[in-house]
C-alpha cells in the first residue's frame, strides 16, 4: 500500500518535472504496415535541442521550454521513401555526462546517427569532435552520421558560423545540416537524408554478400558455370 | 552497467521507457518471424531436397523440366541452382536471381539481418548485445526490488493542458501495467511447467540451444536468419530459468525447515494413493535409457456401456537391464491420464520368462465419451520380479485427443514403439522426509563464534532416520553425502550400509573435515539415499535432500559444538546428478 502510495506521488512529481514526456506516443509504435525498421540515436550536448528536434519531426510541436531528458528515451514514426515504408525508432539521448552509460549502451543498436551541436553554443560545438569518437568506439563500422547545427532561426546569438560547420562535418566524413527546430527547417530533411545514406549502405552491403552481384560485376562469371555454390542461400 | 546510480523517480522513468522498447521489439520480433516462415514456405515448395530426385534437367523452383534446346534454364548466381526463365527476379535488365534468393534477400532487409551481419563485424562476440541491453536494465530493476514499476504514460496528445487529466485518470487501466502482469503471468505458467518436468535436465538443454543459436548467428549461413529470432528469446527465457533456480532454492529451503509447500504436498499425497511398488523403481529406469520393443493395442468404445474397451494383445522383442534375459515376467499397467490414482490404474496378468508376451486381454475404463478428449493413456510394460520388486520397462502415451472411436477402422490394434519414462512422468516429487542431526565442531573448543567462522572445523552429519517414506519398507540403505564448497570443490561422503525399516532408528554418520563456518555459509549439502536392494547389488537413489542457505547453516555458526537437528524432504530427480 506504502509503495503504491509513493507510486502515485513520484507519477505526480514526474508530471510536474516533465509535461513533454508523456506525448510520446504509442499509436505509431503498434502499427506494423512497414518494410522494415531503422534505428536513429540522437546525439549532442546538453541542450542543444535533441529531444525538440525529434518533438519536432515525429509530432510537428515544439514547446520552447527546456526540460532535461532523463537517461534515453524514444519516439516512433513511419515514413515512405523510396518506395518502401520505413518505421524508425528514434532514439534520443540525454545530453548529461551522469547519464553516458546508459546512453552509450544504446550506440549499439543504431543504424545512423543525428549528433548535434547548437549554433549559440561555442562549447557544444566544440564537443562534437569527442561524439563522434564515442561513435567511432561503441557504434559499427559503417554508421552513417548526419552532423546538424540546430537553431538557426539565433541568427543574432550564432556563435558557430556554418563554414566552421562544414569544414568540420568534411573533416569527419560527416554529412551536414543546419537546422531550427523551432521554425521547423530542415528537420524532415535531415531525417530523410539520413534515412537515404542507411538505405545506400544496407544495399552496398546486400550486394557485398551477394554473389549474384559480385558475380556479375566481375563479368566473365555470368555465363551458366558460377562459382562455387555459396552458402548464403541453401536451396 | 545498473540503475541503481540514478535517483527513484529518474529510474521510473528510464524504465518506462524501456518497457516501451521491449513492446515495440517483441512486435518486431513477431513480424521478423512471420517474415522467416514465409520465406520458410517459399523455399519448401520449390527446394531440391534429398527426397526429390536431383534432376540437372529440371527448374530448381518449379520442378518444371527444362528442354534441351529451349528454356534451357541458367544457373541462378545466388544458389548456382537451374533455373527456369519464369523463376527469376530480375535486379536490372541483365542480372536477376531464383525467386527463392531474392526473397531471401527481401527477408535480410526487412528483418534488419543485414545491419546485425554487418555489427557483427565490428562486435563478433556480442551478436544480441542490444537486444539484450533493456533486459539487463530491467533485470538490474528487478534486483533492486524496492521500486514500483511505473505505469506508462497514455498515447499521445497535442493539447498539453488536457494532458494531466488523462493522465491520472487513465494510469491504473493503461497496457503497460497489463503487459507486466502479462509478464509476470507467463514467468509463473513458465515456471509451472518446468516444476512438472526434469526441472534442471530441461533448463541444462534449453541453454545450451541458447549458446548454439549464438555460435550459429555468427556464421553468416543460411540458418542463421531463421534462428535469429530464437537469439533474441534466448536471453530471456534463460533469465526465466535463472529465477526458477532461485525459486527452486528458496522452496527447498522452506523444506528444509520442515514447512511442505501446497505443491509439494500435493504431489507426495498423490503418489501415496497411486502404486508404491512401481514408484520405488521410478529411478531405477532412469538411469537405463536403452528401451526396446514394441506393444499391440486396440481401442474401442463401446457406446453402449459407456466403457473404454483397450485391448492389451501382445508385446515383442522386449528388454530390461539392457539385455533380453529370458529371466523376464512382463506384465502391462494402464493409467488414463490425468488420474494417476490408483482408482485409474489397471493391470494384465503377468507373463513368465518371456519377452515376447501375449496377454489378449482386455481392460476397461467406465468413461463418458466426451470426457475422453482430454485423456491420455498411459501404458507401461513392468517386470515383475520376485519380493514385489518391480522394473520399468518401456511405456506409450496414447492422447484420445481426436480419436475417432466412431470409426471401426481405428479398433484394429497397433503396434506401438516402447519409449524410456516420459519427462512429464517422473516428477520432481517429494518421497518423504529425511531426518539428520548436524553439528558443527571445532577441535580447539572456542566458544567466540566469531573467531571460529574463519578456523577449519569438523561438519558432522547424523542421519537418523526417514519419515513419510513412499517406497519399499524393506531392504537395505544408506547415505551419500557431498558438500559443495563455495570454491566449487566437493567433498565426498558415503555411510555405511543400514536395515531400512521405517521405525528404525538410524545412525549413518558423515563427517566433512576441514571445513570453516565461513564456508559454509555458501555451501551446500546434498544427501543422496540409496536404496540396496537385497537380492541384488543394484543401488537405487531414493531421494535428494539437501542442506543450503544462510539460515540453515546459521544455527550452526550461532551454537556450534551442538547438535542441530532438520527435517529434509527428500526429493526424486531434483536434478540430473548420476548416481
Amino acid at each position: 500500500m506504502v509503495s503504491h502510495v509513493l507510486t502515485l506521488f513520484s507519477l505526480a512529481l514526474s508530471q510536474m518535472a516533465s509535461a513533454t514526456d508523456s506525448r510520446y506516443g504509442q499509436k505509431e509504435s503498434s502499427d506494423q504496415n512497414f518494410d522494415y525498421m531503422f534505428k536513429i540515436l540522437i546525439i549532442g550536448n546538453s541542450s542543444v535541442g535533441k529531444t525538440s528536434f525529434l518533438f519536432r519531426y515525429a509530432d510537428d510541436s515544439f514547446t520552447p521550454a527546456f526540460v532535461s531528458t532523463v537517461g534515453i528515451d524514444f519516439k516512433v514514426k513511419t515514413i515512405y521513401r523510396n518506395d518502401k515504408r520505413i518505421k524508425l525508432q528514434i532514439w534520443d539521448t540525454a545530453g548529461q555526462e551522469r547519464y553516458r552509460t546508459i546512453t552509450t549502451a544504446y550506440y549499439r543498436g543504431a543504424m545512423g546517427f543525428i549528433l548535434m551541436y547548437d549554433i549559440t553554443n561555442e562549447e557544444s560545438f566544440n564537443a562534437v569532435q569527442d561524439w563522434s569518437t564515442q561513435i567511432k568506439t561503441y557504434s559499427w563500422d559503417n554508421a552513417q552520421v548526419l552532423l546538424v547545427g540546430n537553431k538557426c532561426d539565433m541568427e543574432d546569438e550564432r556563435v558557430v558560423a556554418s563554414e566552421r560547420g562544414r569544414q568540420l562535418s568534411e573533416h569527419l566524413g560527416f554529412e551536414f545540416f543546419e537546422a531550427s527546430a523551432k521554425d521547423n527547417i530542415n528537420v524532415k530533411q535531415t531525417f530523410e537524408r539520413l534515412v537515404d545514406i542507411i538505405c545506400e549502405k544496407m544495399s552496398e552491403s546486400l550486394d557485398a554478400a551477394d554473389p549474384a552481384v559480385t558475380g556479375a560485376k566481375q563479368g566473365p562469371q555470368l555465363t551458366e558455370q558460377p562459382a562455387a555454390p555459396h552458402q548464403d542461400c541453401a536451396c | 552497467m545498473d540503475l541503481s546510480l540514478l535517483k527513484a523517480l529518474e529510474r521510473e522513468k528510464v524504465l518506462e521507457v524501456l518497457h516501451r522498447d521491449k513492446i515495440l521489439r517483441s512486435m518486431e520480433e513477431d513480424r521478423i518471424r512471420r517474415l522467416k516462415v514465409e520465406l520458410q514456405d517459399l523455399r519448401r515448395r520449390g527446394a531440391k531436397s534429398i527426397s526429390r530426385q536431383y534432376g540437372e534437367r529440371t527448374c530448381a523452383r518449379c520442378q518444371k523440366p527444362l528442354g534441351r534446346f529451349w528454356n534451357t534454364g541458367a544457373v541462378c548466381l545466388g544458389c548456382s541452382h537451374r533455373i527456369c526463365g519464369r523463376c527469376r527476379v530480375f535486379l536490372t535488365r541483365r542480372f536477376w536471381r531464383c525467386t527463392v534468393c531474392h526473397a531471401y534477400r527481401e527477408v535480410k532487409v526487412k528483418s534488419g539481418e543485414w545491419f546485425l551481419e554487418e555489427r557483427g563485424k565490428k562486435f563478433p562476440h556480442e551478436t544480441a548485445q542490444h537486444e539484450t541491453i533493456g533486459e539487463k536494465l530491467l533485470k538490474s530493476h528487478q534486483r533492486l526490488g524496492n521500486i514500483s514499476i511505473v505505469p506508462p504514460t497514455p498515447p499521445p496528445f497535442q493539447d498539453v493542458a488536457k494532458l494531466s487529466f488523462s493522465r491520472s485518470g487513465n494510469f491504473t487501466s493503461s497496457p503497460l501495467t497489463k503487459s507486466m502482469e502479462d509478464l509476470v503471468m507467463s514467468f509463473n505458467s513458465h515456471i509451472r511447467r518446468i516444476s512438472k518436468s526434469q526441472s534442471d535436465l530441461r533448463a541444462d538443454l534449453l541453454t545450451v540451444n541458447y549458446d548454439r543459436t549464438i555460435s550459429m548467428s555468427k556464421s553468416q549461413s543460411d540458418t542463421a536468419i531463421s534462428t535469429a529470432f530464437i537469439l533474441n528469446k534466448g536471453p530471456s527465457l534463460s533469465n526465466i530459468f535463472k529465477k526458477f533456480k532461485e525459486w527452486e532454492q528458496q522452496t527447498s529451503k522452506s523444506l528444509s525447515s520442515g514447512a511442505l509447500t501446497d505443491r509439494d504436498t500435493s504431489l507426495s499425497s498423490g503418489e501415496t494413493r497411486g502404486s508404491n511398488s512401481s514408484i520405488e523403481t521410478d529411478a531405477d529406469s532412469s538411469g537405463n535409457p536403452s528401451v526396446t520393443g514394441e506393444i499391440e493395442i486396440a481401442l474401442a468404445y463401446s457406446f453402449n456401456t459407456s466403457c473404454l474397451e483397450i485391448l492389451i494383445s501382445a508385446c515383442k522383442n522386449i528388454m530390461f537391464g539392457g539385455f533380453k534375459q529370458r529371466k523376464c515376467h512382463p506384465y502391462v499397467k494402464v493409467y488414463l491420464l490425468p488420474d494417476k490414482s490408483s482408482g485409474s490404474k489397471l493391470k494384465t496378468t503377468t507373463k513368465k520368462n518371456t519377452t515376447d508376451p501375449v496377454f489378449k486381454e482386455t481392460l476397461q475404463y467406465s468413461v463418458e465419451r466426451h470426457l475422453l478428449a482430454s485423456r491420455t493413456l498411459h501404458v507401461s510394460v513392468w517386470h515383475s520380479e520376485t519380493l514385489k520388486r518391480k522394473f520399468f520397462i518401456g511405456e506409450v502415451l496414447i492422447p484420445l485427443e481426436g480419436w475417432r472411436f466412431e470409426d471401426s477402422s481405428t479398433k484394429s490394434p497397433a503396434w506401438y514403439p516402447l519409449q524410456p519414462k516420459s519427462d512429464g512422468g517422473a516428477v520432481d516429487q517429494v518421497v518423504g522426509l529425511l531426518l539428520v542431526k548436524v553439528k558443527f565442531s571445532n577441535p580447539k573448543h572456542t566458544s567466540d563464534s566469531c573467531s571460529v567462522s574463519h578456523e577449519a572445523g569438523q561438519l558432522t552429519v547424523l542421519v537418523t532416520g526417514v519419515q513419510n517414506m513412499t517406497g519399499s519398507k524393506s531392504g537395505a540403505a544408506f547415505v551419500k553425502g557431498s558438500l559443495t564448497l563455495p570454491g566449487g570443490q566437493i567433498l565426498s561422503q558415503r555411510s555405511p550400509v543400514v536395515k531400512k525399516k521405517s521405525n528404525l532408528k538410524w545412525a549413518l554418520q558423515l563427517v566433512f573435515s576441514k571445513v570453516t563456518l565461513h564456508e559454509l555459509k555458501e555451501s551446500v549439502l546434498h544427501l543422496d539415499l540409496w536404496d540396496q536392494a537385497t537380492f541384488s547389488l543394484s543401488e537405487r537413489l531414493l531421494g535428494t535432500a539437501r542442506l543450503q542457505g544462510a539460515p540453515s547453516w546459521q544455527a550452526l555458526q550461532q551454537m556450534p559444538s551442538v547438535w542441530h537437528s532438520f527435517s529434509l524432504a527428500l526429493c526424486t530427480s531434483i536434478n540430473t546428478r548420476k548416481p
